[in-house]
């Protein structure tokens, strides 16, 4: 059999473990919930205001400070609120959809049974694309509900809520990319989702404070905070201009931590 | 006779530990394989290394001339690893539809591979139940069925039977005697008794060291035949050593002898012949056994 069939076949897998248990019921069902309180309460309303002639030149004083102001230029408010707050919450909820990838499966012997008809490199490959697919199906469903509120304001918006749809899609996919291939490394070593949430909380807690330190110490950039998943996030939230970087770290980040994750992976004992 | 395992002077340390100490053996295909020793010999770490899911420190191995745990051994080498569970969330039949599916069958076959694995070891009712629903001796039942799918070359088993009722611990062996034609099983167990009825060759370990690579086989010129008495009878050994070919008569355990006989074939048979003696004296036996039992060969 193929690698890449044996790759499809345990990310599909991934696919059922979130769709077809109870567990992963329960957390779509609080993903839900938790996205019809966003979109009823905050996207909604907040495009409302966005769009109001007694708000605009406020909105255009708080955007404009933070650098957003093409945001209000979109035809569709929604999206862009929208995506102010999923370019944060998505890789937050990334990190703890796919804090169980091997650990439980390695504490309970389950990999075992797995390690004798896939290879090390596989099951980190497949456990990441079926990670990668479950929260691609998010994003889409979300920005699904979201277009079609906007639709439901106007429908004279539906084509750009729709192309402004695609855009996101691709850039929300890539930004949490990193974030899912950084839980499959810290999955590689660690036995628990709970270990492996805190030791993410630490990283992102500490790593910026500890770079900052060292750079100050030594006096010179160490391009260290490159390591960070999301590091590009704040600069692309603007949307000011689409560049090479917004893209390019995402996807090395994803390359490197997938290549650590198969390296510990493979010298790990089962 | 091919050879399907291959070790030559491996070891293996866990920190100070020196839990395999430069062992080396061969296995072929062919009848069962029992690996036997003490707690902490050195089992669980062989099988380990064999499966691939631990390096050894140094020394060469192979399964099917390829490193352990390399995509050529998938299909061909499984295993029920020791404490190893199903996944709690998901059915019996779905587990084992994705390990067939693994291994490269599609989804019918993997269906029917399920049911024929399950119905090996008795236990096609729980199809679509989960882990969790079954006692621990159907989970350890199911577990071996994961470890027959796609009828593999060689299976490898830590303490299959452990924890088995001896209704269902004689199905594992009834499974294994029944698959061993296509199959080489590899069987690491405390039971002395249940290796000593299903396996032609012995791995002993002990303190990390293999202390003997053996097949079960009789040296043609001593025959040798394990008495078991249900009670002490006095003067048994004198007249028993007063036998013609009888060499040495030795009391092994409580009520049990280790009769050395000399193979002679103009003699009527041995076994005949003790026979008629315990008749003669109303001595009640409880077991005789051709040949000695696995456990007075090792210890």
């Amino acid at each position: 059999m193929h690698s890449f069939k044996r790759i499809v076949c345990l990310a599909k897998f991934e696919l059922v473990r979130l769709f077809l248990t109870k567990r992963g019921a329960l957390a779509l069902a609080a993903f839900a919930t938790a996205w019809f309180l966003i979109l009823y309460y905050l996207v909604s309303s907040a495009a409302t205001i966005v769009t109001s002639a007694a708000f605009q030149e406020m909105a255009k004083q708080m955007f404009g400070m933070l650098g957003l102001s093409q945001l209000l230029k979109w035809p569709v408010p929604e999206m862009a609120i929208y995506w102010l707050l999923s370019a944060y919450s998505f890789p937050v909820f990334a990190l703890f959809a796919a804090s169980d990838q091997t650990c439980s499966d390695r504490t309970r012997g389950t990999l075992r049974f797995i390690s004798l008809r896939a290879s090390r490199s596989e099951i980190v490959i497949g456990r990441f694309f079926g990670q990668v697919m479950i929260i691609a199906i998010l994003i889409f469903v979300t920005l699904l509900a979201t277009s079609g509120m906007a639709t439901y304001r106007d429908s004279e918006i539906f084509i750009p809520a729709l192309m402004r749809s695609i855009s996101l899609f691709g850039n929300l996919f890539i930004v949490v990319l990193p974030f899912i291939a950084f839980m499959s490394f810290i999955n590689s070593f660690i036995r628990s989702s709970r270990l492996s949430l805190i030791v993410c909380s630490l990283f992102f807690g500490l790593g910026p404070l500890v770079i900052g330190l060292l750079e100050y110490n030594i006096g010179a950039t160490t391009y260290l905070d490159y390591l960070l998943p999301g590091v590009q996030i704040s600069d692309m939230l603007g949307q000011e201009k689409i560049i090479w970087s917004h893209f390019s770290i995402p996807l090395m980040q994803t390359a490197f931590y997938l290549v650590l994750a198969d390296l510990t992976m493979k010298r790990s004992a089962l | 006779m091919s050879v399907l395992i291959r070790a030559q002077g491996l070891n293996k340390y866990f920190g100070q530990k020196h839990a395999l100490n430069n062992v080396d053996f061969e296995i072929e295909k062919g009848a069962p394989v029992a690996l036997v020793g003490p707690n902490g010999a050195g089992k669980t770490t062989l099988f380990s290394i064999l499966c691939g899911y631990i390096k050894p420190s140094s020394g060469e191995v192979s399964v099917f001339d390829v490193r352990p745990g390399s995509s050529a051994t998938f299909s061909r080498l499984a295993a029920l690893p020791q404490d190893a569970q199903l996944d709690p969330r998901f059915s019996i039949a779905h587990q084992l539809k994705f390990y067939a599916q693994l291994q490269g069958l599609n989804n019918k076959q993997s269906q029917y591979e399920a049911e024929r694995t399950l119905e090996l070891v008795g236990l096609r009712d729980v199809l679509n139940e989960k882990p969790q629903a079954l006692s621990h001796g159907m989970r350890k039942r199911v577990t071996i069925a994961q470890a027959l799918i796609g009828s593999p070359e060689i299976v490898m088993l830590d303490e299959a039977t452990a924890g088995l009722d001896p209704r269902h611990a004689r199905e594992v062996r009834e499974v294994v005697a029944k698959l061993s034609e296509q199959t080489t099983f590899i069987l690491s167990s405390h039971d002395l008794s249940e290796l000593e009825r299903l396996c032609q060759q012995v791995l002993y370990l002990e303190n990390g060291q293999l202390k003997q690579h053996q097949t079960l086989q009789q040296d043609e010129s001593i025959n040798f035949y394990t008495l078991r008495m249900e009670r002490k009878e006095t003067g048994f050994i004198e007249i028993l050593s007063s036998l013609t070919p009888v060499v040495d008569v030795v009391n092994s355990q409580d009520k049990e002898y280790i009769i050395s006989v000399i193979n002679d074939e103009q003699q009527p048979p041995f076994d005949v012949q003790l026979l008629q003696l315990c008749h003669q004296h109303h001595w009640r036996y409880r077991q005789l056994i051709n040949g000695k039992t696995l456990e007075n060969q090792l210890f």
